[in-house]
């Protein structure tokens, strides 16, 4: 094959790809322009779309893909029409985050829904014999189902485009993605249209879903793939506008495909790169307006500070007493050691983690969608030092913290300038960058990761004489680990307490009230982040240490997610909240775990429940109980106090 | 319900935002086919009041009764559908729709009363506007989207027109205009009720005026008899005439 042959084909190759996010980013970005939701629970639309239409395929014999191609999106609209409906709507009017931690808890469920009806197996998905094999184009031999691809992604991104310019409903939907409240005092209810643009941006995806399983095998995994791809063509082409999606969707495809081939060591690094420069440079990317919507302000970060009604004196004593129990526990009971060793160890590892993104988050509102980033690196950096450099733990350690620490400064120094939903898409960026990084350094174990270094000190002993073990097996390890844990909450209460912990949390309340009462707001929350860094990277540190490894596991976003879902389920803003948070979320994972394999999904459930219905965390449950809080001010339930305080003249 | 009632009548209407109190005990009336000024300096609630007409703002004590009934916290969406119409501060034109654009959601929007016009018609009168029909919002001038805030609140068929400072950041020679077509509009039988810094403009416009400070109504009357006013005029409104 002659080189330009090569490169039309890696084209078309992008462009089929492209397509499919096109149709995927679309709904994406429209649903963000319109209503402020960010959706990470898109990409299971797509999934669901694929899944249904196979077994609509099946049901319907031959001419099923056709059927399939309508009837699944048919029906995944309705399922998001219904997802708007119940979940997303009750939380209009809050800080577009809760919508983020709502359909993060969607995808959980979403995917063991998935998993229960059509099992873990891939399957295939039977292309129609008119798609099939290849058609010869100006002397030049292409598969015919990749021109389909092609053309019915285009066709539809024609009709799409030509319902926002030309259609009644396309308009109220443009105008009320530059300026909802305007349309309102025309008297539009814009609201009105929010399921409609839901359940249109579902049925998209699915039609993407449909597409590419006639590409590919459909797996319980495939949602999860595209979601980030997705995410990286919405933002590159600019939130909320249609036109980025379509260009930066074929853009992301061909980039992709030509960066594979073409550069290797590249893949998967690029795009991240890419979506990195365009947030820097461009942050309303390529055709995005700044000055159009809203960039995701408005509504209050919830925090549970002032929801808790304990005082402080009986919250030390309850601290101070289960620090005591958690000493004493090996000694104490007939608790099998393996739960210590294990599920106690990870519970007080998450909850120093969690403690981390609280640091920011809860207290300087910046919300980290990427933490895993430093989480993952101490891990890599304490393992890495710990075979290459010392044979001490707990240099290990420091060497982990203080990578983190360095990391977080250069990504904060970078990121903490692009404000809002922006920031949390760079951090997301950031630590997918990593992720990508680390299957292509060698000296990092690539896929394989890092494990058999020596545990050092004999930590995973018990501490004995003769051959007494005197605390039933426990390692000591677990006091290393409970120490680093207490410590780090006493250094960040400490921190907290201190003046620059008051700045922080005026900067939470009024970024622009604080400004202007003289402080640098940047330069206090990028210190934050480097401290937030450094605890997330002992956390990583001590998880890699009690893995016995590390590999790009660590780094993956879903654990980004699991942190935020443990530290809004305790009640951020609070420096044990999240720590509680933490610990009721393992445990209720390892109870579930004996009782259903869809341990996910029910967990998934309770976090969305609690993302509607107690947004403050489980701390500010006794409050709530007591009648004494107030459910959720702004909670979308009374529109015009909400207006209230959403507008400024 | 008779021609004799005001077309609209604010009793005692207090509102704020959270913890801050803006009106404390607002009282007005607009007649048909009034044009009323609402003055008063920085911060003392113009905007305030007329969100709380519009219903974009609730208030916590007090009534707002529109062609003789009672709107209160009925919200934007049903206010504007009953004749309400609201060309805000900084206009608030959608930046990335067309002239023609704009006109359309107007027309979509809000209520079928007699005093709705065509957006063709508003291209027509508003000729510059007409010149432009293709160009996005934020291309416009200043002058321009005021014109289209204003024609796209007619589109919406609004019988009471609620203006904030709609000649903020104009040349002199567009205020001119724009208070010429705010005569035209209150000509054709439409109810103007005016928020204005510009104290010459709405005395040269109103047949009423309303003063406002830190949230009550001081002062109501003619303008001619507010011109005579000095002492009013200064402490009021920082102006000596
Ligand atoms: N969305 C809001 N949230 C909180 N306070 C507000 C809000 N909007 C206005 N205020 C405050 O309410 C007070 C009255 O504001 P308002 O906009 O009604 O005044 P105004 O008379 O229109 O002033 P201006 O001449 O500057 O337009 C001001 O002190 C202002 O700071
Ligand atoms: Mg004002």
């Amino acid at each position: 094959m002659s080189a330009a042959t090569t490169l039309l084909e890696q084209v078309l190759n992008g462009l089929t790809i492209g397509m499919v996010y096109v149709l995927l980013a679309a709904g994406l970005s429209i649903i963000f322009g319109v209503m402020d939701v960010i959706n990470f629970a898109h990409g299971e639309f797509f999934a669901l779309g694929a899944y249904v239409g196979l077994s609509v395929a099946l049901a319907t014999g031959s001419g099923g893909f056709w059927v399939a191609l309508l009837v699944a999106p048919l029906l995944v609209g309705l399922v998001g029409a219904g997802v708007e409906r119940f979940t997303i709507r009750p939380l209009y009017g809050r800080n577009p985050l809760y919508h983020i931690l709502l359909t993060f808890g969607l995808v959980l469920i979403f995917k063991d829904v998935i998993t229960l009806i059509w099992g873990q197996q891939p399957y295939q998905f039977a292309k129609p014999p008119l798609l099939s094999g290849t058609v010869t184009l100006f002397g030049f031999d292409y598969a015919l189902y990749s021109y389909f691809v092609i053309g019915i992604g285009a066709l539809i991104a024609l009709g799409t485009w030509l319902a926002l310019t030309r259609t009644r409903y396309g308009l109220v939907i443009r105008a009320g993605s530059m300026d909802r409240d305007m349309v309102r005092y025309l008297g539009i209810d814009i609201d009105r249209y929010y399921t409609i643009v839901f359940a249109f941006g579902a049925m998209l995806a699915a039609v993407g879903g449909v597409v590419l399983a006639g590409r590919q095998n459909v797996a319980p995994g495939m949602g999860n793939a595209v979601i980030i791809p997705a995410f990286i063509v919405v933002v590159l082409g600019g939130l909320g506008s249609f036109r980025g999606a379509v260009v930066g969707g074929l853009l992301i495809g061909v980039i992709q495909t030509f960066v594979r081939s073409q550069f290797p060591f590249l893949e998967g690094l690029a795009v991240f790169l890419l979506m990195i420069a365009v947030l820097l440079l461009r942050p309303q990317g390529l055709f995005g307006n700044p000055e159009w919507g809203t960039g995701g302000e408005g509504g209050d970060l919830l925090t549970a500070g002032d929801a808790d009604v304990f005082d402080s004196a009986l919250k030390r004593r309850i601290g101070v007493g289960l620090v005591g129990v958690l000493a004493v526990t090996p000694l104490l009971i007939g608790l099998p050691s393996y739960y210590v060793n294990t599920l106690v160890v990870n519970i007080l590892i998450w909850a120093l983690f969690a403690l981390s993104l609280d640091f920011v988050m809860g207290y300087a509102g910046l919300v980290s969608l990427g933490h895993v980033l430093f989480y993952g690196v101490g891990a890599y950096a304490t393992v890495l030092a710990v075979m290459h450099l010392v044979p001490s733990l707990f240099v290990a350690l420091a060497v982990g913290i203080a990578v983190s620490a360095v990391i977080a400064w250069v990504v904060g120094y970078l990121s903490i300038r692009v404000s809002g939903v922006y920031f949390s898409m760079i951090t997301l960026a950031f630590a997918e960058l990593f992720f990508s990084a680390v299957f292509k350094l060698e000296w990092a174990g690539s896929s394989d990761g890092l494990f058999g270094f020596d545990p050092v000190y004999g930590l995973f002993a018990g501490p004995s004489v003769g051959s007494i073990e005197l605390v039933g097996g426990v390692s000591v390890f677990y006091y290393v680990v409970l120490a680093a844990v207490v410590g780090s909450y006493l250094l960040a209460r400490q921190v907290m307490r201190a003046p620059f912990g008051s700045v922080l949390q005026a900067i939470r309340e009024s970024e622009l009230r604080t400004g202007f009462i003289g402080y640098d707001v940047t330069v206090y929350k990028r210190r934050a982040f480097v401290v937030s860094g450094g605890l997330a990277g002992l956390a990583g540190g001590l998880a890699a240490v009690q893995t016995g490894g590390v590999s790009p596991e660590f780094l993956a976003w879903i654990r980004s997610g699991e942190v935020i879902v443990m530290t809004i389920l305790g009640g951020m803003g609070t420096l044990y909240g999240p720590m509680l948070g933490a610990g009721v979320y393992l445990v209720s994972k390892e109870l579930l775990l004996g009782i259903t394999e869809q341990w996910q999904g029910v967990l998934g459930l309770i976090f969305v429940l609690f993302v509607i219905f107690v947004p403050r965390g489980l701390v500010s449950l006794p409050g709530l109980l007591a009648g004494r809080f107030d459910r959720s001010p702004g909670g979308g339930t009374d529109v015009l106090a909400e207006e209230e305080t959403e507008v400024t003249d | 319900m008779s021609d004799g009632d005001p077309l609209l009548r604010l009793d005692g209407v207090r509102a704020g935002y959270g913890e801050t109190q803006v009106l404390d005990g607002v009282s007005l009336d607009v007649n048909r086919g009034e044009t009323v000024a609402l003055i008063g300096r920085n911060g003392v609630g113009k905007t305030t009041t007329l969100r709380t007409i519009l219903g974009a703002v609730t208030p916590t004590a007090g009534t707002v009764r529109y062609d003789g009934e009672d709107v209160t916290g009925l919200g934007p969406i049903e206010t504007v559908r009953r004749g309400v119409g609201l060309v805000p501060e900084e206009r608030r034109v959608f930046p990335g729709l067309t002239v023609e654009e704009n006109l359309a959601v107007g027309r979509y929007g809000g209520s079928e009363t007699a005093n709705r016009r065509d957006p063709e018609e508003v291209l027509e009168t508003f000729e510059n506007l007409g010149r432009r029909r293709r160009s996005r919002g934020t291309d416009l001038s200043g002058g321009e989207q005021q014109m289209l805030a204003i024609g796209r609140a007619l589109v919406a068929g609004a019988d009471l027109l609620l203006l904030d400072e709609p000649t903020e950041g104009l040349a002199p020679l567009i205020v001119d205009r724009v208070s010429e077509l705010i005569r035209e509009i209150n000509e054709e039988g439409i109810t103007v009720l005016l928020v204005e810094q510009n104290v010459a403009v709405a005395l040269s416009l109103a047949d009423r005026v309303y003063i406002l400070d830190r949230g009550r109504v001081v002062f109501e009357g003619a303008p001619a008899e507010l011109e005579a006013n000095e002492s009013v005029m200064e402490r009021h409104l920082g102006v000596t005439v």
